[in-house]
């Protein structure tokens, strides 16, 4: 019965199509990060957090 | 102050607005008081553990009705209260807006607390859905929905309402939390009701197994760890004065983490009847999470660099630096438990509660201090009351912390190692559970012990807190003038990521979607799981007072501390009996597995023992198992069975699936009495007075008497 089970559930494919997919999402976005013309951009975005806006006097 | 005000300048359109910031305090004073009343429950149930004693006898109270109040208040009430106030915090300042609608920010805050008030009005008195991390009855799941869409509503408003084009990092850590806690909480709580205070899951035994930790672990991942990484991705720079380290790593740390976390929930499975597929895929990429985690711990630790001086001297930090540090430690200890020989050892053990702790203690507990040091001195415009208390409440919470992290591992690791040893002529070296039991009690006084510290550092945060507003004041409200959002500050040169990090509504989407993936693979076969596990003809459905029983098993929380699933390894063969098939479990609504050995495992407990040793056993443990840690169910004795829904239960489950006849609904109360009668000749015989017929502890008997006995005892 055990047997039975496992054979008709058995799907040793799924982990490999998983990673897939997470390798392929992995190395686009990778390079969409990493393109040089961002840097500028990436560095006015850290400082996000530092800029609550400017008080009104 | 709400209203905006605009000048035009050129063609941009120079705004003035205020934060609303009295519901960040509201949160703030929310999360305090929540906060206390976890750590005290906490306290409460771990030396409940060390002296059974200490319930007093009262059923409102015991381990099994005020653990799932304990996580309950821990995870929503406190992490939940503190995630609300750092998030509408930050939010608004990351965005240059006031929150989208001050009204719906009200009804967030007073439903959200309602809603604590619920649990904590009916899990002791064991109104509950038997599913660990998700107890609460569906009334109650049904206004979590309706809160977190209003939450929803009020965020995505916010950014509607934007006047920062570039949505920041933190930012997409709350979407994500967002839109995959709903997905959660909806999927796994779907239900059919009996009562307004009792249903019945919608899924069975493996299936339902298999969503409820799908469900589990992602509510420690999008609950506990999202939404806390985006309040450190804003806090620390914030705090540090510093940019965070690298956005670009924070980036990829965003989708490394939102994508594979979903998919490791199987872990909580290893080695029982779900599909090895799924096992295999669980433990990969659990395994996987190593490095977004550790990315993100990199990127938040390597963000203090140059100011870790201040780390020695201001609170906000020390307590950040912490939480990161131990953030890193449980992310690395939470996939090296997932690898399965290591599971093997650790699951069912007090390791676990270990590793949970480090988690939520050391990461969330940790942030949440810092972050509330920096919100009260800035919301009440004054300086923190007294560092020194805050230096004493950080050592007290990181001795106590590691009192307990060690104490669980030596419990741990005492427990896995005795229950597995085998001598030389292939027998258990120590057949009795209780052995292992006795040997892990000075283990639980340490914990307890341990506990005690945590909450008494927290009590001294609290004072620190309140003195710190009591010195400042909230009459000041600032003004702060941005531009408004316009077609000037798209960069059309950016990069397709770049862009995409402008446009709030398609990188929700995404972020959805990469979580959806993951869900669909991993729970869909689990939907369609009654096409491939076959039906055994030896399985039958409860009867009407098995049922019953079963229900009190669920009041109880039976399943906190006793299993009821045997593992194909030879000392659980050994020492439970036949292990678990997937096929018995099918008429589990909802499955009672459990994920602690406290107490033995029950898979196989029918029929071992007579009726008269369950009686003994549920009035005083100790009576048949000197030593036992059980505590007394006196109350099993008095109260009556209700018979009234029963049929009604019965009736849910045919719908469920489960294949009752009309006549079986119909005679379903005679039939429990009969049962009821049975039960009650065998028990009289042993000098029980008759009047035990109707009372509680013989449906109980009745459903201990069944587990496991269709298909364990089947040749």
């Amino acid at each position: 019965m055990h047997k039975e089970v496992l054979s008709l559930s058995n799907m040793p494919w799924m982990p490999i199509v998983a990673m897939l997919i997470f390798a392929t999402c992995f190395v686009a976005y990778i390079y969409w990060t990493y393109r040089k013309q961002n840097k500028p951009l990436y560095e006015e975005a850290q400082g996000l957090p530092l800029s609550d806006g400017e008080k009104h006097e | 102050m709400s209203s905006t005000t605009s000048v035009s300048s050129g063609n941009r359109r120079l705004e003035t607005f205020s934060y609303d910031d009295q519901i960040v305090r509201m949160f703030v004073i929310a999360t305090v008081i929540w906060g206390a009343v976890a750590l005290l429950l906490g306290v409460t149930i771990a030396f409940e553990m060390a002296n059974w004693k200490l319930n007093f006898g009262l059923q409102w109270i015991t381990f099994g009705r005020l653990r799932p109040l304990h996580t309950n208040a821990a995870i929503f009430a406190f992490c939940g209260n503190a995630i609300f106030a750092g998030i509408y915090y930050s939010h608004q300042r990351l965005l240059k807006a006031r929150l989208f609608n001050d009204v719906l920010s009200r009804i967030h805050f007073y439903g959200w607390q309602l809603i604590i008030v619920s649990a904590a009005l009916t899990l002791p008195f064991g109104i509950t859905s038997g599913k660990e991390y998700a107890e609460l009855e569906w009334p109650i799941d049904i206004a979590i929905t309706l809160i977190w869409v209003v939450f929803a509503v009020n965020f995505f408003g916010t950014i509607i309402r934007r006047r920062e084009r570039h949505i920041y990092v933190a930012i997409w850590f709350y979407i994500a939390t967002i839109l995959t806690v709903a997905v959660l909480h909806i999927v796994n709580s779907l239900e059919i009701p009996v009562s307004f205070f009792k249903s019945y899951s919608l899924y069975a035994g493996v299936q339902d197994a298999l969503i409820q930790w799908w469900y589990g672990h992602n509510a420690v991942a999008f609950f506990l760890t999202t939404p806390f990484l985006g309040l450190m991705y804003y806090f620390i720079p914030k705090a540090a004065n510093r940019p965070v380290y690298s956005y670009r790593l924070s980036i990829i740390h965003f989708w490394s983490l939102v994508f594979i976390y979903i998919w490791a929930g199987p872990h909580h499975l290893l080695y029982t009847t779900l599909p090895e597929w799924a096992q295999t895929m669980g433990m990969i990429m659990s395994v996987a999470l190593w490095a977004p985690s550790w990315g993100g711990m990199v990127n938040g630790l390597l963000t203090l660099r140059g100011v870790w001086d201040k780390v020695r001297t201001d609170p906000v930090l020390k307590f950040m630096a912490c939480a990161v540090t131990f953030y890193g430690m449980s992310t690395f200890e939470g996939p090296l438990l997932a690898i399965k020989s290591v599971n093997m050892i650790a699951h069912f053990t007090d390791w676990i509660p270990g590793h949970v702790h480090s988690g939520t203690i050391g990461w969330n507990y940790m942030l949440t201090a810092g972050m509330l040091y920096y919100l009260v001195a800035k919301l009440w415009n004054t300086e923190i009351y007294s560092k020194k208390i805050a230096d004493i409440q950080f050592w007290l919470a990181t001795i106590g912390l590691v009192l307990y992290i060690v104490s669980m591992w030596t419990a741990g690791i005492t427990q896995s190692l005795m229950w597995r040893a085998i001598d030389s002529t292939g027998k258990l070296v120590y057949p009795n559970f209780i052995e292992t039991v006795i040997k892990i009690v000075p283990m639980y006084w340490v914990r307890a012990f341990g506990g005690v510290f945590v909450l008494t550092s927290f009590i001294l945060m609290m004072y620190n807190l309140y003195k710190t507003a009591k010195s400042g004041s909230t009459d000041k409200v600032e003004v702060y003038e941005a531009y408004a959002l316009d077609d000037s500050s798209v960069e059309k040169t950016a990069s397709p990521h770049r862009k995409l990090e402008g446009i709030p509504m398609v990188f929700a989407v995404l972020a959805l979607l990469a979580i959806l993936v993951g869900t669909a693979i991993e729970i869909v076969p689990a939907l369609f799981s009654g096409s491939y596990i076959t039906k055994l003809d030896v399985v039958k459905p409860y009867t009407p007072l098995e049922i019953a029983g079963r229900d009190i098993y669920i009041r109880e929380g039976c399943y906190l501390c006793h299993s009821q699933t045997v593992r194909p390894l030879v000392h659980e063969v050994l020492r439970y009996g036949k292990n678990s098939e997937a096929a018995e479990f099918v008429y589990d609504h909802p499955f009672q597995w459990g994920s602690k050995r406290i107490g033995p495992d029950l898979a196989r407990v029918g029929g071992k023992y007579p009726d008269m040793w369950h009686y003994r056993h549920m009035f005083d443990a100790r009576d048949v198992t000197p030593q036992s840690i059980m505590p007394r169910y006196t109350w099993l004795f008095e109260q009556t069975i209700d018979y009234s829904t029963l049929s009604k239960k019965l009736s849910v489950m045919k719908t469920l699936g489960v294949p009752y006849t009309d006549a079986d609904v119909e005679n379903a109360v005679a039939t429990a009495q009969a049962q009821a009668e049975t039960i009650k000749t065998t028990l009289v015989a042993s000098s029980v007075p008759p009047q035990v017929v109707d009372k509680e502890i013989v449906a109980l008997i009745a459903y201990l008497q069944r587990i496991g006995v269709d298909y364990g005892k089947a040749p």
